[in-house]
């Protein structure tokens, strides 16, 4: 077990970890933030996906213990207009894969807050949703990026 | 269609806001006090009779509390998908068998103390196999002696339906042009995101469960009789779940495991499979084939038509008899004709199983007599759209089911389509337009598709509904939310019946032990049966508010009507609201306004008209689809923006089916090549093309709830012929299969240029 | 995922000696995007996982117009796909990284771990060979360079002994009228892993590079092609001779992915397109 210390959600927390618990399962099992979907575990679905230090990537492909001293931001930890605007347009069916998009959504307009539509397909295009065909997804991101220029 | 005050509106859904945090629960995201994880072994062979099997140094590892072999469970012969009183599903599966029946089958699993212990204990479960010739294809299944399951003397699943209108010879006879061919189509797969999981816990010799189902009630039933249970024993718990697509309505085997294991072990056991897993153990749709030759006159009248239809259901039943039903009985409609014979079989095969998937069958024929209507148009001289149109079903007209069509809204997608694309410039032949290795092409399909899988199986639609004192209602419910907006559109049912405002009626559901039984959300049911029994059991609590109003409002009953939760008397201003009609009167509480009911339905059917546009790069072979246009007659639209979704998300499955995605099983070995999701490879962001969606409410159904029909079968079925006649169209090559791969529009060009 | 032991060296000597105490049973950890995928599905084992991230020096990136990149052994594919040097610089090894993964993957993954891993279809791996990239090793036996056209031996093996390390690669800087491409062909527009993937650097009338990924076990040049090429002057006639011999040189296999003929066929599409493509970019 390595104990380490991280910045989760904008808290100080401390978490007792086995080297081999990826942060995915280390943010569901041991910081109960169950929120972070597991779809595939290898990288290739998104649905894990959370911001360390602003960055997205896959939690199921970094090692809990590499979080030791940085910052972690789950989909519990965002407050942002991107939310309504799923909700609002049909951005989400059954959910599953809609905190890793949100979650990546949001890096992307951190990013580059007036994306383009090719722009927004090319940022989520390591988010895989079976529900939506991707349509609604891209007009709440756009509505979202537009209220927020607004 | 007269406008309704919550129906036909947006509402904002109630599981949203929860689904966008983090915070909306599925199984997977339970953990219990003293949990153990499961992990399954699975076969590395497709046929074989398991000679040994010894779990002794698994049992020994440390951190490993239960393992369980064939020799552990008890045997019982069950359902794959336990529809109860249906012909549908084929018993013939054990929890675990001592035969393994195709590769990945399931031949022990272990709980320990972390699912790391159970994966590392898996390698100490020693297995010897005495391998037997394994059956790849149905043609090896059909002429080997080999037997797969012992309750037949064939390799059939079922006997071959048969369906017979009219005389095909003689119609035969009237045709100017015959026509015919043979379909092959692929493995495609639901891949839902949400893998399988289950969590189980025993307390007082009763079991619950918590799980990604469909289907809870079945979970429930098929528990309860395999393990011996009273129904009051087994509680099946469900939430929210990450998609099913139909495959979520089977068992997999892990809820008897995991049930067992936990009881075996006295404490809770979570098991989810991995990605891998949801290929290996999971269902796919049924791989087959389609002999169809239909007969036209030359003014485009079809004459007759004659399929055989061949289903490959792999090591189990499944979903096999009911797939072979309805996708051979669709074939006697879409584009009418009184000649009809169709034939069709599943058969056994050591691979994969095949199970429910959106189109349930229809996929797979509609595929085929779609294309085919094109190859007809090329040889009449006419437009296809046109063609279609002309044979398009309508009012009156005989349906699958035997019910007559109500209404025109085939012909109206079909019409609807053709102007929004303007069709007549679009459909023109590109064959020799080009020198350029890039070449466009549109193209069109059709599809009709049932409300609900009545009469093939007798279901029925339950609901009660019950009324607050504080004038708020709350509807119980069996039916799941698969995620596509169900539950918010019961409660907009419920809220117009009662006359209250949307935000003031909740849904109850996901509960085995509280809400009304209820078959499970699949074949379009829930918003059509589900509906319309919420409609009718709301109507009967409003009748009771209404008169506990009346006296209220000295006035009779049918004098009254409610809107937004007020009361009033028809041309008066005598009003009173809901609330007050029901609050408690001098501190005694008025009588429980509680109201169940049963829908019995009659049938309806959906219809479609797909239009697309494709590129194809004729020296890749690669083919891109650059916008679809989904025309949709689904009767009263309940949430226009849900509905859509439906359809884009089918029509991104589709364009898969067509394209990219294939469960490819080694034909040597029966292991399985592509399990995961690298190498299935579902369209993704990138891939998708802008879809404009079109929805007509032109063929009400009056059996539905304000006459809606059901949305999501049907978006998967038309995209399939769209984009294989638009690839015609685009390159005038003729594929009568899918997914079409690159290298089969290589070699299709080089076919052309030898001819 | 299967138990490991796990450490974070703090120096090359000490990840250098830990790797050679557990001989082939230990598995250096950069990104992690393909380790712990391999490790998850059991197509590597590990006993032992050493982070290198923690060893000072492996993360710069850097530019000289004269001596070219520098690519240290925790740089990711991210930054190189936002430089805006390698935007300008190495177009073709931007072209590929855009086209590795997801921006979550890349994030992530490393170059130095994209070309360790040795994947004959890796997308870094043409533009990086057509650029003339060369290898500086750190081993228990001190540091060595190795022109990447020379580093790998098979799918998945490299001339890297247990004990070594990637430390660093280098990109030479770019000759003026010089064309880069980098073509991938896969099924999606995303997400993909390349059935073919043809890299050209083209100077005109000088050299040129012509490198071939997912078609034999290793990344391959296409030198016959080059031949044809090298020094002369270009049209269309000698581009389809050249994506002809590339096509001839090419040994790919059959798998799910694609067939072996096909693959080959789409070495000749892809080399002319590339070629084309290059030499206007030169231009």
């Amino acid at each position: 077990m390595k104990k380490i210390s991280l910045t989760l959600n904008g808290e100080k927390r401390e978490l007792e970890l086995e080297p081999w618990r990826s942060l995915l399962d280390a943010l569901r099992n041991e910081a109960g933030l169950t929120g972070t979907k597991k779809g595939c575990d290898v990288g290739d679905c998104g649905a894990c996906t959370v911001l360390v230090d602003g960055k997205p990537l896959n939690s199921c492909l970094m090692l809990g213990v590499e979080a030791d001293g940085h910052e972690v931001v789950t989909i519990e930890g965002i407050e942002h207009p991107l939310q309504e605007q799923f909700i609002r347009l049909g951005g989400a069916q059954c959910g599953f894969c809609t905190p890793g998009m949100i979650v990546m959504a949001k890096a992307l307009l951190d990013e580059n807050p007036n994306p383009s539509e090719d722009e927004i397909r090319f940022g989520i295009a390591g988010n895989i949703c079976r529900c939506t065909g991707y349509t609604k997804i891209v007009e709440a991101i756009q509505a979202a990026a537009e209220e927020m220029r607004k | 269609m007269s406008k309704l005050a919550v129906v036909g509106e947006s509402q904002r859904r109630p599981d949203m806001p929860g689904k966008v945090s983090g915070r909306a629960q599925y199984a997977g995201d339970l953990s219990l006090p003293g949990m153990l994880h499961a992990k399954t072994k699975r076969s590395n062979v497709a046929h074989a009779r398991i000679k040994r099997i010894d779990a002794t140094r698994a049992l020994a590892y440390d951190g490993v509390k239960a393992v369980l072999t064939h020799h552990d469970v008890p045997r019982v012969l069950h359902y794959g998908s336990p529809h109860p009183r249906s012909a549908s599903v084929t018993r013939d599966q054990y929890i675990l068998d001592s035969k393994v029946r195709y590769w990945g089958e399931s031949v022990a699993v272990v709980a320990a103390v972390s699912e790391e212990i159970a994966e590392e204990a898996l390698d100490l479960i020693e297995v010897e196999y005495e391998e037997l010739p394994a059956l790849l294809s149905v043609d090896q299944a059909l002429s080997s002696s080999v037997k797969i399951h012992d309750l037949r003397n064939d390799n059939l699943v079922v006997d071959p339906v048969t369906v017979r209108r009219g005389d095909v010879e003689e119609g035969f006879g009237e045709a100017d042009v015959i026509l015919e061919g043979t379909y092959t189509m692929g493995r495609p797969t639901p891949a839902y995101m949400e893998p399988n999981v289950c969590v189980s816990q025993w307390s007082e010799e009763r079991l619950t469960m918590w799980i990604s189902t469909q289907t809870p009630f079945m979970v429930r039933g098929i528990l309860a009789e395999v393990l011996g249970l009273p129904l009051t024993k087994v509680r099946v718990l469900v939430d929210h779940m990450g998609g099913g697509f139909g495959a979520k309505q089977d068992l997999f085997q892990s809820e008897f495991l995991c049930a067992l294991l936990a009881k075996k072990t006295g404490r809770p056991v979570r098991m989810e499979f991995t990605r891998k897993e949801t290929f290996l153990g999971g269902r796919s749709r049924h791989p087959g084939t389609v002999w169809l030759k239909q007969g036209f006159r030359s003014d485009g009248t079809i004459t007759a038509r004659q399929a055989r239809i061949t289903f490959n259901s792999g090591a189990y039943g499944s979903h096999a008899p009911g797939v072979t039903a309805v996708g051979t009985t669709a074939l006697t409609s879409l584009y009418r004709c009184d000649n009809v014979l169709l034939e069709g079989s599943a058969v056994y095969t050591n691979t994969p199983i095949a199970g429910a998937y959106r189109g349930y069958g229809v996929v797979q024929t509609y595929y085929a007599l779609d294309i085919q209507m094109d190859e007809a148009a090329e040889k009449l001289g006419m437009d296809p759209a046109e063609l279609k149109l002309r044979n398009a079903v309508r009012e009156g007209d005989l349906s699958p089911s035997g019910h007559p069509i109500v209404g025109h809204g085939l012909e109206d997608c079909i019409r609807r389509g053709i102007l929004e694309t303007d069709w007549k410039k679009r459909n023109r032949p590109h064959l020799a337009s080009s020198e350029k290795p890039l070449r466009r092409g549109w193209g069109m399909g059709c599809e009709m598709h049932g409300s609900s899988a009545y009469p093939g199986i007798k279901e029925q639609g339950n609901a009660t509904v019950r009324m607050n004192d504080d004038g708020t209602a709350q509807l119980f419910t069996g039916t799941t939310g698969l995620g596509t907006g169900a539950h918010t559109a019961l409660a907009q049912v419920v809220a117009e019946e009662l006359g209250l405002r949307f935000e003031d009626v909740s849904v109850v559901h996901g509960d085995t032990d509280v809400v009304p039984w209820d078959i499970g959300a699949f074949a379009s049911h829930t918003t059509y049966m589900g509906g319309r029994a919420a409609q009718m059991a709301a109507a009967e609590v409003k009748k009771r508010m209404l008169a506990i109003a009346a006296e209220a409002l000295e006035a009779s009953a049918q004098d009254l009507e409610v809107r937004q939760g007020i009361v009033s008397v028809k041309g008066s201003d005598r009003r009173i609201s809901v609330r007050d009609a029901v609050g408690p009167k001098l501190g005694l509480p008025t009588p429980q306004l509680i109201a169940s009911a049963t829908y019995k339905p009659t049938k309806s059917y959906s219809f479609a008209a797909h239009f697309v546009e494709v590129q194809v790069d004729t020296e890749t072979g690669q083919i891109d689809v650059l916008q679809v246009i989904p025309v949709h007659e689904i009767g009263r639209v309940i949430h226009p923006v849900a509905a859509a979704g439906q359809i884009e998300g089918g029509i991104q499955q589709g364009i898969g089916h067509m394209l990219t995605e294939d469960y490819v099983i080694d034909p040597q070995t029966g292991r399985s090549l592509n399990a995961g999701f690298v190498d299935y490879k579902m369209p993704l962001s990138m891939d998708m093309p802008p879809i404009r969606t079109i929805l007509l409410e032109t063929a009400p159904d009056p059996g539905g709830p304000f006459g809606a029909k059901g949305v999501g079968e049907d978006p998967i079925i038309a995209i399939g012929p769209a984009i294989a006649n638009a690839v015609y169209n685009a390159i005038g090559v003729r594929f009568r299969h899918y997914p079409i791969t690159p290298e089969d529009v290589l070699n299709g060009l080089r076919q052309k240029e030898k001819h | 995922m299967r138990r490991f032991e796990y450490f974070e060296p703090a120096t090359l000597a000490e990840a250098s000696a830990l790797l050679a105490r557990y001989g082939g049973r230990a598995q250096p950890l950069a990104g992690g995007t393909d380790l712990l995928v391999e490790l998850k599905e059991q197509l590597r084992r590990a006993d032992c996982v050493v982070n290198i991230k923690k060893i000072p020096g492996l993360g710069a990136l850097s530019f000289d117009p004269q001596a070219g990149l520098r690519i240290g052994a925790l740089v990711t594919a991210r930054e190189i796909e936002v430089s805006s040097t390698t935007i300008k610089h190495y177009p073709s090894l931007v072209q590929a990284v855009r086209e590795l993964g997801s921006i979550q993957v890349r994030n992530r993954a490393t170059i130095i771990g994209n070309v360790c891993r040795a994947s004959p279809s890796a997308d870094t791996l043409p533009p990086l060979i057509a650029d003339g990239a060369v290898v500086s090793i750190h081993g228990g036996q001190g540091t060595r360079s190795v022109p990447l056209e020379d580093f790998f031996t098979g799918p998945g093996k490299t001339v890297l002994k247990s004990d070594e390390l990637v430390t660093e690669i280098a990109v030479p800087a770019p000759a003026p009228r010089t064309g880069k491409i980098y073509i991938k062909h896969g099924r999606r527009k995303a997400m993909e892993l390349a059935t073919v993937g043809v890299a050209v650097t083209l100077t005109l009338e000088d050299e040129i590079r012509i490198v071939l990924g997912a078609v034999a076990p290793t990344p391959i040049r296409a030198k016959k092609a080059e031949v044809l090429l090298s020094g002369r002057k270009i049209d269309a006639a000698l581009i389809e001779r050249a994506a002809q011999s590339a096509l001839e040189e090419s040994r790919p296999i059959s798998n799910v992915r694609a067939n072996a003929a096909y693959r080959r066929e789409m070495v000749g599409v892809l080399t002319r397109r590339a070629l084309q493509r290059a030499l206007d970019l030169a231009r």
